[in-house]
């Protein structure tokens, strides 16, 4: 039933390759199925944020490929990447990830827009997300006059929009009290299960790995060790 | 900021436009009202050769003709000599025009522009009206007596005594320079010839014009029959002057305002690295971007222009009613025969071409800060967050 939608393979990433070269990747074999919530751990520096550039087509490999589905997106021209990224990745960054001129429920209406969906799907789908983040009165507010937990809140609905093939965030948590970790984490989790969407996300918190199932430490670029709960 | 600079930028245009139309049609309006009027009529060889005996020959048919053409306001026959005035003291070259007072009333307005004395209201003989200027010079006044030297019919010269009746201030420099005025009645008695070199005309419309002219020519064929802007190149000349400032105006604004949409647009680019970084990663076209920023500053354009344009057109409304007075600095500008208190006002269509050219300017100067925008490399910019 499960499939691969993301395949690694011998995946490596050098920083300054001329001067003072730095493995920030290194020889990474990652399969995630259809379905996970995968947390990437380890120390600061160990290559949590260059693994998931590669993996959401931001940054290109040094080395090896990354496969999305059946797509091997090294073969994407630049154009042909950015719709990949608009049509079948998710993203939820650490912060700064709503247009501040928007409302939360625009801000969702707009990467659709974006997606070419009809008016009716947009209103919709967003309508539906907001109720499922629990924002339905915070809505027609604008980023500025959320609190961080709610911002990220949006970020995820406008990254499960448009049924993405996986939604990747690093460090979404990094901003957030602890309060707004859980229920952020409970909202992530939750739709995981209900919308049946993959989730990949770095952390450092204890208590945000606590909820994983699928936990992959990372030390020096290196894949250290893989558990599945 | 751009809003800002947008708005004050047309407005002075607006304002800076209206100005100098007003500038220029009150001295083409001075210059036709108080000298060259619509159409000169003259004897075909007196323009090559100004000498008395060159008179229109169908004068009277031409005079019945003109007063009864409706679309005739009013006309003068003048007899044009050249000549000397001399007083007691000094003497000076001029022109003495023979006129009928009641028609040069009517074409030049000659009798309101009396300073003292009045208007060839004495029955007396040989009345004569000089300028300010030349009464100035000839260190005269009103009742002086003077003398006026000329050549008769025959080509001898000949001298008159006239009594100076008026004195005049025109607006028109050069008639104040050499121009005096005597009935035709007394200079043809000492020309010995009565005829009439010059007829001035004022039409009702100025688009009956080219109408009156046509009626002449076809009636007249020994004339030469000249529109004012022919007898006066200078009016074609200040037109092009005109334009030419106007474009000038208008790029050196459009500059300014240019560097300024560029510069406010790439601060705001710049401003924005992150939102234009988070949305180039969640797969927005560059080519969206590029015209996000673009359809950005024409918005802006297009919401500050028109605040301009009413502002520019609010001000012309008050000082058309009210004129602008430059009285202050009037003495130097009536040298050049230029008015104290203006109209501005500006044609329509001025409005709607203004608009254009700011609506382009701002889209010329987002290309700059738009290809910015797209150069920023979304890795970068989301690091940052
Ligand atoms: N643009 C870059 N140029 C050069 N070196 C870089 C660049 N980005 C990252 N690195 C280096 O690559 C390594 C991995 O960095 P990365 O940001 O992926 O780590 P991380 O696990 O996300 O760390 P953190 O937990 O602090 O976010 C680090 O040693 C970092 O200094
Ligand atoms: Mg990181």
């Amino acid at each position: 039933m499960s499939m691969p939608v993301i395949e690694t393979i011998k995946l490596k990433k050098v920083y300054n390759p001329d001067k003072i070269p730095v493995v920030a990747i290194d020889s990474v074999d990652l399969t995630i199925e259809q379905g996970e919530f995968t947390a990437i751990v380890g120390p600061s520096g160990c290559g949590k944020t260059t693994l998931l550039n590669l993996i959401g087509g931001l940054d290109v490999p040094t080395e090896g490929s990354v496969k999305v589905a059946d797509t091997q997106i090294g073969q994407l021209r630049e154009a042909q990447l950015t719709d990949f990224r608009l049509k079948h990745i998710g993203f939820v960054f650490q912060s700064y990830n709503l247009i501040p001129v928007l409302t939360a429920r625009e801000n969702v209406e707009f990467i659709m827009l974006l997606q070419n969906s009809d008016k009716k799907e947009r209103e919709g789908r967003s309508a539906e997300l907001m109720e499922k983040m629990g924002m339905k009165e915070a809505m027609d507010r604008r980023p500025a006059e959320l609190s961080g937990g709610q911002q990220q809140r949006v970020a995820v609905a406008r990254a499960l929009a448009s049924r993405p093939k996986f939604i990747l965030a690093d460090e979404p948590t990094a901003n957030l009290d602890s309060k707004s970790t859980e229920s952020l984490l409970d909202i992530m989790s939750r739709m995981n299960q209900e919308e049946n969407a993959t989730f990949i996300f770095s952390t450092h918190d204890h208590r945000v790995i606590d909820k994983a199932r699928r936990v992959i430490t990372l030390e020096d670029g290196k894949i250290t060790s893989d558990e599945r709960r | 900021m751009v809003m800002g600079a947008i708005i004050v930028g047309v407005w002075a245009l607006i304002f800076l436009f209206s100005f100098l139309n007003s500038f220029n049609e009150a001295y083409l309006r001075n210059a036709i009202n108080y000298e060259y009027s619509h159409i000169q009529v003259h004897h075909r060889s007196y323009l090559t050769e100004p000498d008395v005996k060159f008179s229109i020959t169908d004068k009277e048919k031409m005079i019945s003709a003109l007063s009864s053409n409706s679309m005739v306001q009013a006309y003068s026959a003048r007899q044009l000599v050249s000549g000397m005035i001399a007083s007691s003291k000094a003497n000076s070259g001029v022109m003495i025009y023979g006129v009928s007072p009641a028609d040069e009333a009517q074409v030049t307005a000659l009798d309101q522009q009396l300073v003292e004395g009045d208007y060839f209201a004495e029955i007396k003989r040989n009345p004569v009206l000089i300028s300010k200027k030349t009464a100035d010079k000839l260190k005269i006044g009103l009742r002086s007596k003077v003398v006026l030297t000329f050549q008769n019919i025959e080509g001898e010269i000949t001298s008159g005594a006239f009594r100076v009746t008026g004195i005049f201030d025109s607006k028109s420099p050069k008639i104040n320079e050499s121009v005096i005025y005597v009935r035709q009645s007394d200079i043809s008695r000492l020309v010995g010839f009565e005829g009439v070199n010059e007829i001035a005309i004022l039409a009702s419309q100025l688009r009956e014009i080219p109408q009156i002219e046509e009626d002449l020519r076809r009636e007249f064929g020994e004339v030469t029959i000249r529109r004012y802007n022919i007898v006066a190149p200078e009016f074609d000349l200040l037109e092009q002057q005109s334009t030419v400032s106007k474009q000038m105006l208008t790029t050196i604004i459009m500059l300014a305002l240019l560097f300024g949409i560029i510069n406010t647009m790439l601060m705001a680019v710049l401003e924005r690295t992150k939102e234009i970084g988070m949305l180039r990663s969640v797969g927005m076209q560059k080519l969206r971007v590029f015209g996000m920023i673009i359809w950005e500053t024409l918005l802006l354009s297009l919401v500050a222009a028109p605040v301009g344009l009413m502002m520019g057109f609010v001000t012309n409304l008050y000082f058309g009613e009210r004129g602008m007075d430059l009285s202050r600095y009037a003495e130097s500008l009536k040298e050049y025969g230029y008015d104290s208190i203006y109209y501005p006002s500006l044609d329509n269509s001025a409005y709607y071409i203004l608009m254009l050219v700011v609506v382009v300017t701002a889209l010329i100067g987002a290309i700059y800060p738009a290809w910015k925008a797209i150069q920023l490399n979304p890795l970068e910019a989301i690091r940052k967050l």
